[in-house]
């Protein structure tokens, strides 16, 4: 993991979060080199006991402006809960009015579900 | 205030028998229940069911808590008729079928005297059976059926006004041969042997032994959820089509589809798995709907709501 390009804007956080490290490894790389987001930075989110990640989405049209959305890594093996979820919410700042939860399994396979607080209607 | 609706409960389960009570309920009080009883005319299917309504035992607790029902222990509110009672029933049911046999006879001899009337060989033939049977009717004397003695001797120890066992009725009834429709009320409220005592509350009913609900975490979680949800004002129906607990409806569920799916969780601690938030978040997206995870505080008696969709990437 050293000698992988990702690894000097994580170390830090690795060192802290020793075990969430592999999701927040792969998440990061997912979303920088996969999904193509920019401005892509990590946070600290003592709350959660792990790093989150902070960027722009790529938007399929071009005039409008990316959105800024944050990233929660999680393992498929971990127990999460509710107050796990709102406490996410709540140790950001600006509160924000979504989260996306990046879940990773074994085969490295990343899936995203985006969490908002309250109820909140699908979009049409 | 409006009379309170009757919940007639059997078995822990609280039912709806009367068809004006079920639309108050829908109507005014947003709660839809299921029917729940066979159809006699459609009886090999389930798609359209008849009375009666079965509520979730949450919505029955609400109409409770909001003084809007009582609970009826129904088994005990049926009892065993007096013999004059018994006999006024059987001289209705007779007046009935003989009232039957007439118009149907009326009808026929209306057919008969209309000569225009196109008729099948099988009408003819059906005919012709018709009026020789009645020729042998009238040469023979009807057999006299004695009717039974008054019945369910087990009830009658919770009521001891009624008469004893084993009295032989006044007279025989004679029921006419022919044939005619015998109905069955579905609702036993206009019986003269139904006295329903209500238990006010839901405390005195699980004192009464009659309703237990809730009486653990998950039940009281579910109760305070199904509580929080009808108060925003949505209509809820079961849950388990789409992977939920509840639907929950912006409006009648006649006229709208559900927005979201909610499941319950009893605890903010509770024990969630990632992979739950993966197949509601899926389920609920690739329905057109997203999926509501409802945390109940049982120590704040609040309700906390994450809605969870398919983040559409990755």
């Amino acid at each position: 993991m050293q000698n992988h390009p990702s690894y000097p804007v994580l170390s830090q956080l690795l060192e802290k979060y020793p075990a969430t490290g592999g999701a927040l490894f792969q998440v990061y790389n997912d979303l920088t080199l996969a999904q193509k987001w920019i401005d892509v930075e990590v946070l600290d989110l003592p709350a959660c006991k792990r790093a989150a990640i902070k960027g722009k989405r790529p938007t399929p049209d071009t005039d409008r402006v990316p959105s800024i959305c944050i990233v929660v890594p999680c393992s498929l093996s971990e127990s999460i809960s509710a107050s796990w979820l709102r406490a996410a919410f709540t140790s950001l700042d600006p509160l924000p009015s979504e989260i996306y939860v990046a879940i990773t399994s074994e085969d490295t396979s990343t899936v995203y579900y985006k969490i908002s607080q309250g109820i909140v209607k699908p979009p049409v | 205030m409006a009379q309170p609706i009757l919940l007639r409960v059997s078995n822990f389960k609280a039912y709806v028998w009367d068809v004006d009570d079920i639309n108050i309920l829908r109507s005014h009080h947003h709660i839809c229940g299921i029917l729940t009883g066979t159809l006699p005319h459609l009886s090999s299917q389930n798609i359209f069911l008849g009375l009666p309504l079965q509520l979730m035992p949450e919505e029955a607790v609400l109409l409770v808590e909001n003084e809007i029902a009582v609970l009826v222990d129904d088994p005990s509110a049926h009892y065993a008729p007096s013999p004059s009672t018994l006999k006024l029933w059987k001289e209705a049911r007779l007046n009935d079928a003989r009232q039957q046999i007439a118009l149907t006879e009326e009808k026929g001899s209306i057919e008969a005297s209309n000569p225009d009337r196109a008729m099948s060989e099988n009408a003819k033939r059906k005919r012709k059976e018709r009026e020789e049977r009645r020729a042998r009717e009238k040469t023979n004397a009807a057999p006299r059926v004695p009717v039974e003695d008054s019945p369910s001797p087990h009830r009658t120890s919770e009521n001891p006004s009624q008469a004893a066992i084993g009295e032989p009725l006044d007279s025989t009834i004679v029921m006419p041969s022919g044939s005619y429709t015998v109905n069955i009320p579905a609702s036993s409220s206009k019986l003269e042997w139904y006295a329903p005592h209500s238990d006010v509350s839901l405390t005195i009913a699980r004192e009464a032994g009659i309703w237990l609900y809730p009486s653990t975490l998950q039940e009281r979680a579910r109760c305070g959820v199904f509580r929080d949800l009808w108060e925003k004002g949505y209509y809820m129906g079961g849950g388990i089509k789409f992977g939920g607990e509840y639907l929950v409806y912006p409006g009648d569920p006649l006229r709208y589809h559900s927005h979201f799916v909610a499941s319950v969780i009893e605890a903010p601690d509770a024990a969630l798995r990632p992979m739950e938030i993966v197949a509601h978040g899926r389920l609920g997206t690739g329905t057109k709907k997203a999926h509501l995870l409802c945390e109940w505080n049982d120590e704040t008696q609040v309700v906390s709501y994450l809605s969870v969709e398919w983040a559409g990437f990755g």
